[in-house]
């Protein structure tokens, strides 16, 4: 998954210079897709979008950082983000995947992640009132991009069980994430979830959302749902040649998969590494691409 | 008394903790032991059940803040005797990463262990490192690191140390998700840990020779 932040390094920008403006996102993410030719492409530029756009403060560079929870200063850069979707659609001839938040996560930095963690157990009211705040916003977001005919990524980190409990997950991030799911299916469109860490225990709830990808850090489980990830972050970033090739071709021996580094791409990652990658891809799997 | 003070900080109930400490201190029961058998021991209870995956993030902040609530009404009445008490470990997250959660358990599981620690917090320049452990002198420095685009800093600390001529008066130990043994004795740190409560024992380790 190669973002923004990628781009704007190839490109001698800095990311508030791209991510405050939907051209400057879609031109260096069409920079991207033209420098690697992908089979898709993700338009993510930060995790902070809407919790941002919902009142928490949030600086860029020299990397996206949460400054702190919800005020009442709200900066919206949704719709620079739906006017690069808007744009990258109407250029790119392959599926363009748009990042969204899950409720669950957004919560959390609403509230501040730990705060709104430890409500989870403590302050079920104060958890569920911020759930049912980030769901409301999420809903309206999704529902603008989903008129675009855009696909959709719903990104939930906090949801993993690297940090909560199944039944926390269940509890409170399991219903915002299927109501996501429903509303993007009903609109025909790709759908993917992605969570990293630890995803082991709620993996058959994860299956059971019927979306059309999950986005995944360990592959190699069984799913009903076509999973996607396969290169690790670190592969990417530090390993060599023969490791890359290594975890393409064990990713491409666990099909059906879309391969991908396991989480975003780090922006300072060798061109000639995702090069790499793809091509072992080609080489490996000649009916590339997403199919329809 | 004091298994209701363990069972209050294992059941992340930060009144009953404040409230059965003070019942305590008044029948008289030893602080050392409120806190030894009590406040600590409940934390070490907490420690296994995260790592066996019964307790997860939240539940370990809440169980830290129930320890918190007993501990700094216990902490003036305890003298620095203990060797722990003595150690002074400086925490900090490196630069370019915000992902403390895991800091923030390494140091509550840190300071149940007895051990003063001072928080330098997240996306901890290295040059601020450098500083404190010019000022403060501590026996440990922790440094956590949950990406590999910044783990590599670590290298840059011990690095600065070595030039500052400070690296021969502070150990220095690594941890987080992507770092490992291997990374450790790479970058020439004193130490690894994959977990907070095996941080603990790494320090024990190390403190005792
Ligand atoms: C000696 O001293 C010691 C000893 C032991 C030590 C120690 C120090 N420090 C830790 N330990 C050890 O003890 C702790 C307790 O037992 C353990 O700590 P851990 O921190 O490992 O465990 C915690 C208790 C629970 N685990 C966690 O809290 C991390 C979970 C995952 C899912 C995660 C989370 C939650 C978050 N994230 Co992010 N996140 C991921 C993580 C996935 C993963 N595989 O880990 C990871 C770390 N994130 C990643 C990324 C990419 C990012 N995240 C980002 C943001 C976030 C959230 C804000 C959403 C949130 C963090 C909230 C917070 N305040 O910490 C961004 C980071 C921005 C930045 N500059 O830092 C962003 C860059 C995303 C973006 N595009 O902006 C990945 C890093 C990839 C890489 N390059 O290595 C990642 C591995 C996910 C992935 N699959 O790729 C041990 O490691």
């Amino acid at each position: 998954m190669v973002c923004a932040d990628h781009g704007a390094l190839l490109m001698n920008m800095t990311l508030t210079e791209v991510a405050e403006d939907g051209e400057r996102i879609a031109r260096v993410l069409r920079y991207c897709y033209d420098l690697y030719d992908y089979d898709m492409v993700l338009v993510f530029t930060d995790p902070y979008v809407e919790a941002q756009a919902l009142g928490c403060p949030v600086t860029l560079d020299p990397y996206p950082t949460l400054r702190g929870p919800a005020s009442n200063h709200s900066v919206d850069r949704t719709e620079q983000i739906i006017k690069a979707a808007d744009i990258l659609k109407s250029e790119i001839p392959v599926p363009v995947f748009v990042s969204i938040k899950g409720p669950f996560t957004l919560a959390a930095f609403l509230g501040g992640v730990e705060h709104y963690l430890k409500a989870t157990m403590k302050s079920e009211a104060e958890a569920t009132h911020l759930l049912q705040e980030a769901l409301h916003h999420q809903l309206a977001y999704l529902r603008k991009l989903l008129s675009l005919s855009v696909d959709i990524m719903i990104g939930d980190p906090l949801a993993s069980s690297s940090v909560i409990s199944p039944g926390a997950f269940c509890k409170y991030a399991l219903p915002g994430l299927q109501t996501m799911v429903d509303m993007a299916k009903a609109k025909n469109v790709r759908v993917g979830v992605h969570i990293c860490g630890e995803v082991a225990p709620i993996l058959k709830h994860l299956d059971d959302l019927s979306a059309d990808i999950l986005s995944i850090e360990d592959i190699d489980v069984e799913t009903e749902t076509i999973r996607m990830g396969g290169v690790g972050t670190d592969t990417i970033l530090n390993g060599d040649v023969e490791r890359i090739r290594s975890e393409v071709k064990n990713a491409l021996g666990n099909r059906p998969i879309i391969l991908s580094t396991a989480c975003d791409v780090p922006p300072q990652t060798d061109p000639a590494s995702i090069k790499t990658m793809v091509s072992t891809a080609r080489e490996n799997d000649p009916d590339h691409g997403v199919q329809e | 008394m004091i298994e209701s003070i363990r069972k209050a900080v294992i059941e992340m109930d930060d009144e009953k903790a404040i409230e059965l400490v003070s019942i305590a201190l008044k029948e008289k029961t030893d602080p050392v032991d409120i806190l030894e058998k009590g406040l600590i021991s409940g934390m070490q209870e907490v420690a296994t059940l995260f790592a066996r995956k019964e307790y997860y993030v939240p539940e370990v902040l809440l169980c830290s803040e129930a320890f918190y609530a007993g501990f700094d009404i216990i902490k003036p009445l305890i003298g620095k005797s203990s060797q722990q008490s003595k150690t002074k470990v400086v925490l900090g997250v490196i630069e370019g990463d915000i992902h403390d959660i895991g800091k923030n358990i390494v140091k509550v599981m840190m300071e149940a262990g007895g051990y003063e620690v001072i928080d330098l917090g997240r996306d901890v320049p290295i040059a601020k490192f450098i500083e404190v452990v010019e000022t403060e002198k501590p026996d440990i420095l922790a440094i956590s690191s949950l990406m590999t685009t910044t783990m590599v800093h670590m290298a840059n600390i011990i690095s600065e140390l070595e030039q500052r001529k400070l690296r021969d008066t502070v150990k220095v130990i690594v941890g987080g998700a992507p770092v490992n043994e291997e990374f450790a004795a790479r970058i020439k740190a004193d130490g690894y840990s994959p977990d907070a409560p095996s941080a603990v024992k790494l320090v024990e380790k190390i403190i005792g020779g």
